[in-house]
């Protein structure tokens, strides 16, 4: 029977909730497997499992759960060891890492951001920093709309323009949220948002943070930002300290 | 912690929120690499670039005409009460009155995420397809 994992935490970590259930149909029971001063949260290994809704959301809310009551390292979906001695082993032989990323992380949370443009704003603000678009759009009106290939190279400017923003904004929003955050970790790009960064948050000033989102929020009208947290530190577990922010969003926005 | 953290979740729908926090289940965390992963089969989809999206003829044709009836009088994020930018956002398919072009492309990868999912959860053997947004929906609410 192999072992799944779902996060380490250090052995003096509070006693978990009785009824949280893991992965699997039915949920498999939850343990917790100590090692020295370290401690991996586990349960068996469903047969066959793959990453189905129901559980995927069954690992994050186990790790919502531990991350509640104490820092924790949380694993990627999916981590499964042959069996308990062997994380036990991996524990023992990685003590001192992971022992430092829990005094690292500890007392720190994950807010995850995501923004999209709200279209017709943005469209608004490429319009107004743009005299030949607004030109080309004028001409346009003024013939009825324009040929098929009058808006076609209306709409290819249109649509460039907004991709530079895109970095732009990207840029934008990390500057404004890094200096309440300990950290940022830019997540992958290109997947139907224009940025995704976790921040890293001192959890006594989460309040900071959201403060600074709601002012981006105001400041970027143009912009939909998601934000999803407190959530356990995916994004900052692996690393030592994480680069400074800014570093891989491209061109420089200047604050608006 | 204690909740699923939608609490804070801007805007979005609780689904969308659901699927930026698995976006990090999947995406992020600690790998032990003595240790076996499942197979994440497709979830590469995560990764397909919705930027193609932007850079079609259709939005090209879409944006002009919306350009053509922007108001550039009004302020810069007037809410889309403008009944013909309604008009034309809703009839190009876009999900939300409120939603154009570029969220309605994350609503579409995130559909299609949903939809692999399903597909792994329905057993079924054929590859999943990314702009079957409606029916996967549709499913999506059954569950």
């Amino acid at each position: 029977m192999s072992t799944y994992v779902y996060g380490i935490v250090s052995a003096s970590h509070p006693a978990l909730p009785e009824d949280l259930s893991g992965v699997g149909d039915p949920p498999r029971e939850i343990r917790v497997l100590k090692a020295g001063e370290l401690a991996a949260i586990v349960s068996d290994a469903p047969e066959s499992l793959r990453p189905k809704r129901r559980d995927l959301l069954a690992h994050q809310n186990v790790l919502a759960e531990v991350g509640a009551a104490g820092c924790v390292l949380p694993m990627r979906f999916g981590n499964a060891a042959p069996d308990d001695d062997a994380v036990v082993a991996v524990l023992d032989e990685r003590a001192e890492h992971y022992g430092e990323r829990l005094r690292e992380l500890d007392g720190k949370v994950e807010y995850n951001v995501k923004g999209s443009h709200v279209e017709e704003a943005v469209l608004r603000r490429v319009m107004s920093e743009n005299a030949e678009l607004r030109s080309l759009a004028e001409a346009n009106r003024k013939a009825g709309g324009g040929s098929y290939d009058d808006k076609i190279r209306l709409g290819e400017l249109v649509a460039a323009a907004v991709q530079a923003r895109e970095a732009e904004d990207a840029a934008a929003v990390v500057r404004a949220l890094e200096p309440a955050a300990a950290a940022v970790s830019e997540g992958p790009q290109s997947t139907g948002w224009l940025v995704n960064a976790s921040f890293l948050v001192v959890r006594d000033r989460a309040e900071r943070f959201l403060a600074a989102v709601e002012q981006a929020r105001e400041d970027l009208p143009h912009l939909e930002l998601r934000v999803n947290g407190p959530l356990p530190p995916y994004s900052f577990v692996e690393l030592g300290p994480a680069e400074p922010a800014g570093t891989a969003t491209g061109a420089d926005a200047g604050a608006e | 912690m204690t909740v699923v953290p939608a609490q804070t979740s801007g805007g979005g729908g609780g689904s969308s929120g659901l699927y930026d926090v698995l976006e990090l289940v999947l995406d992020r965390g600690l790998v032990i690499d003595a240790f076996v992963r499942v197979s994440l089969v497709g979830i590469e989809i995560l990764k397909i670039d919705v930027r193609v999206v932007v850079a079609s003829v259709d939005t090209y044709l879409r944006f002009a005409e919306a350009c053509n009836r922007l108001d550039l009088e009004a302020g810069p994020r007037k809410s889309p009460g403008l009944p013909e930018i309604v008009g034309e956002v809703t009839e190009s398919g876009a999900r939300g009155k409120s939603k154009g072009a570029l969220s309605g492309a994350a609503q579409t990868v995130s559909e299609a995420f949903k939809e692999a999912r399903e597909e792994h959860a329905s057993e079924s053997e054929s590859r999943p397809k990314a702009r079957r947004a409606g029916s996967a929906r549709r499913r999506e609410e059954r569950e």
